[in-house]
């Protein structure tokens, strides 16, 4: 795809593969801006909003091959990184003792590239998802500053290796932990809220093409009154809403009712505590009057538009 | 490029670097070469479109959630329109003629015998936002010291130091009642674009997080109890920086591998590899329960629960006169005071009193000293404000070489640290951090786990 790409053109490429943008949520301007300055994009947010997803719209906009490293408590640089191919250099040394020189056991040859020095060794350009950033600790963080700022790592015994083509970075973060100054400032930050009842409709409707428009409002209304009037411990994400109305399309219905999402509920809460907390503070017929008055305030409000 | 785009460039330029001074007065923390990205950021996008300059703006100078409102209202002060900054200007400079026309007002109110006394600006700010009536009694004080008598004889100029001391002992007895509800009004800034962002950032703070702990209300407990809960897991999962020897992966360990190889000649058949060392510190909770803390019980005893539900083996003690060990099962419908109670018929100790930090690290020491290991991390919830302090200073270095780290929170903000005398002997033997808020635990939780 050419590189020179206009923010309307990119709006449109997104829109294109499928992925749905709203204006106010600025995932669209915000990942354009990040990959024009080339600078890491940083993506947080609640678990189960669309980060990685962004990620892995991106490759497919720019068709650059996704490389992703998961990260976790513990992850280091030779998970991360590198780490030479003990067993082979073995070999060789039992190979070849006498004519053996040091240069030839630190070699690509004896080189095993995990994701990060796979994003930069690559002749194309890649996506580099970086995920959940906040489950590493802060050294690993410091680690990452060298790739992030200058898109070159240093291998003590072979040098700097420097990307042939700059990946786009994207790294996602659940705020588990406070990330470091020096990080944040060489990315552009993006913070994706969970979608609008609008926005969340218009997904169901292009991923699932055979829900009724009806059922697809009244699910968007039910599952945005869960995520803003209960504190639940985990809040339903995009996926699990998709899960909820594929169950419901394929028990055949065409609207909500109370004995129906006592029956499914456990799609949308996955934890005791979350159920309990449903069933305390709200249960199902609240859930359904609730979600009228949030249809009535809509037209309200359209009708206000209007006016 | 021309002379007159190169014009507009700067321009452009200045505006962003004075908006980003203005991001760095609300608190948000901007390099500069965060400054060159949103130039950059602008050139792309263009300036046509105020929502898109926002976004813009947003993506590169902001990079934490809890700075967005911040910016946002920043944002909209800074580029409002021309009338409205005037206005809020206008507003700001009538209030600062207000302000110095009260304080002159003061001046010409606490005088001894004509001559003005010797006390601090705050000081006098404390007088100006007196209600009326406790102004008069001031004044009332000051007229009848200044047409006194003693042994016969009208009092003279000498006696003015007598008085000041009894003005600012009462002053500072107000301040301090005052500064707990916030109420001393203060002129604040002379620029008017800060003055409406703080304002309406004041306005709208009504979030939890940035809340005095001891004025969150029982709607709010529930939110307050899940975060505590949240972080005290982030404690209890802290992981060492030590390595130590294991099966599986996490760098070679060259000087083992060596060693087990040895029986080969030196070729590495074996090898051994390095991994970190989960380890859990073992906690102490060491709380202030005087009648300063009393407003913070409410607070520590969430924490203590909070911490309790995810480590185990947490020891708790509290303090007032004397330490007193909380043992035993805590339920969740307890009270602290029924807790203490309890503690207390145990122990036969009255409740109630002041503070005395020394005994009870004394007590610890000589009665508990198997609580002081290395592994352990003393957490001491207190305001700091205790007899005997020299002693407990002493005693609190000793216990800190004991174990792995002392971390205080205390309740009293930072800006008051210096007027408690002992803070600053405290300080070098451990680390101190204000914490009055969820956001003030959030921060240091952050910081050091």
């Amino acid at each position: 795809m050419d590189k020179q790409m206009t923010l309307d053109q990119f709006e449109n490429a997104l829109e294109d593969i499928g992925y749905i943008t709203e204006r106010d949520d600025r995932i669209a301007l915000t990942a354009f801006l990040a990959t024009e300055l080339g600078k890491p994009l940083l993506v947080s947010g609640p678990a189960g909003v669309g980060k990685t997803e962004i990620a892995k719209v991106l490759s497919q906009v720019f068709g650059a091959p996704l490389i992703r490293l998961q990260c976790y408590e513990g992850l280091d640089e030779t998970k991360a990184l590198y780490e030479w191919n003990y067993q082979r250099q073995l070999l060789k040394i039992q190979m070849g003792r006498e004519h053996l020189e040091e240069a030839d056991l630190f070699s690509t040859e004896y080189l095993l590239p995990r994701p990060l020095l796979q994003a930069l060794l690559s002749q194309e350009r890649t996506v580099l998802l970086i995920d959940e950033i906040d489950k590493t600790d802060s050294e690993f963080e410091a680690f990452l500053f060298e790739l992030l700022g200058e898109f070159q790592v240093t291998i003590p015994e072979m040098g700097t290796i420097k990307a042939k083509e700059r990946p786009i970075v994207v790294l996602t973060s659940n705020g588990e932990r406070e990330l470091s100054d020096g990080l944040k400032r060489r990315c552009i930050f993006l913070h994706v809220e969970p979608p609008s009842v609008n926005k969340e409709v218009r997904i169901l409707r292009a991923k699932i093409p055979d829900l009724p428009d009806r059922l697809a409002l009244e699910v968007a209304r039910a599952v945005n009154i869960l995520r803003e009037r209960l504190a639940l411990n985990k809040i339903p994400s995009v996926s699990e809403t998709m899960d909820w109305a594929k169950a419901l399309l394929v028990m055949g219905k065409t609207t909500l009712d109370p004995a129906w999402v006592d029956a499914t509920l456990t799609l949308l809460l996955k934890s005791q505590d979350d159920v309990e907390l449903f069933y305390r503070e709200m249960g199902a017929e609240r859930l359904l009057f609730e979600s009228c008055k949030l249809a009535q305030g809509e037209r309200h409000s359209h009708g206000q538009n209007r006016q | 490029m021309d002379k007159t785009d190169n014009d507009r460039v700067s321009e452009l330029d200045r505006h962003l670097v004075e908006f980003a001074q203005l991001l760095r007065t609300v608190g948000l923390k901007i390099s500069p070469s965060e400054i060159v990205d949103a130039t950059e950021g602008i050139t792309l996008i263009g300036l046509a479109d105020r929502k898109r300059v926002e976004a813009v703006l947003q993506a590169t100078l902001v990079k934490d959630v809890r700075n967005i409102l911040a910016f946002k209202e920043a944002f909209r002060a800074y580029f409002a329109s021309v009338e409205q900054k005037d206005a809020w200007q206008k507003a700001v400079e009538q209030k600062e003629t207000q302000w110095n026309a009260q304080m002159e007002s003061t001046r010409q109110d606490l005088c001894f015998q004509g001559n003005e006394l010797d006390i601090t600006e705050e000081q006098r700010a404390v007088y100006a936002s007196l209600p009326e009536k406790d102004k008069k009694r001031i004044l009332d004080f000051l007229e009848k010291s200044s047409n006194g008598m003693k042994s016969g004889v009208p009092v003279d100029q000498t006696y003015q130091p007598t008085v000041e001391r009894v003005i600012r002992g009462s002053l500072e007895y107000w301040r301090k009642k005052l500064d707990e509800d916030e109420q001393i009004s203060t002129p604040g800034t002379t620029d008017g674009i800060l003055s409406e962002v703080e304002r309406s950032l004041r306005d709208r703070e009504v979030e939890v997080l940035s809340q005095d702990l001891k004025k969150i209300s029982a709607e709010e407990w529930p939110e307050v109890i899940r975060l505590i809960r949240r972080l005290s897991q982030r404690l209890a999962s802290q992981v060492t920086r030590r390595y130590r020897a294991a099966r599986r992966r996490g760098g070679l360990d060259m000087r083992t591998t060596l060693r087990k190889n040895l029986r080969y000649g030196g070729v590495l058949v074996e090898r051994s590899y390095r991994s970190r060392r989960k380890e859990r510190p073992r906690i102490v909770l060491l709380c202030d329960i005087s009648g300063s803390m009393l407003k913070y019980t409410e607070f520590i005893l969430q924490f203590i629960y909070g911490l309790s539900s995810v480590v185990r083996g947490i020891k708790t003690f509290a303090f007032g006169q004397a330490l007193m060990p909380l043992t035993g099962k805590l339920r969740k419908e307890q009270t602290l005071e029924g807790l203490v109670k309890e503690a207390l018929s145990a122990t036969g100790k009255e409740w109630g009193g002041g503070t005395n930090l020394a005994n009870a690290l004394e007590t610890m020491k000589t009665q508990f000293p198997d609580v002081l290991t290395k592994q352990t991390l003393l957490l001491i919830v207190s305001d700091a404000q205790t007899l005997e302090g020299e002693k407990a200073a002493a005693l609190l270095k000793g216990i800190s070489h004991q174990v792995r780290q002392v971390l205080w929170l205390n309740t009293l903000p930072e800006r008051r640290w210096a007027e408690t005398p002992y803070v600053k002997l405290f300080i070098p033997s451990c680390l101190m951090y204000e914490c009055y808020t969820l956001a003030h635990l959030t921060r240091i939780l952050s910081k050091q786990f």
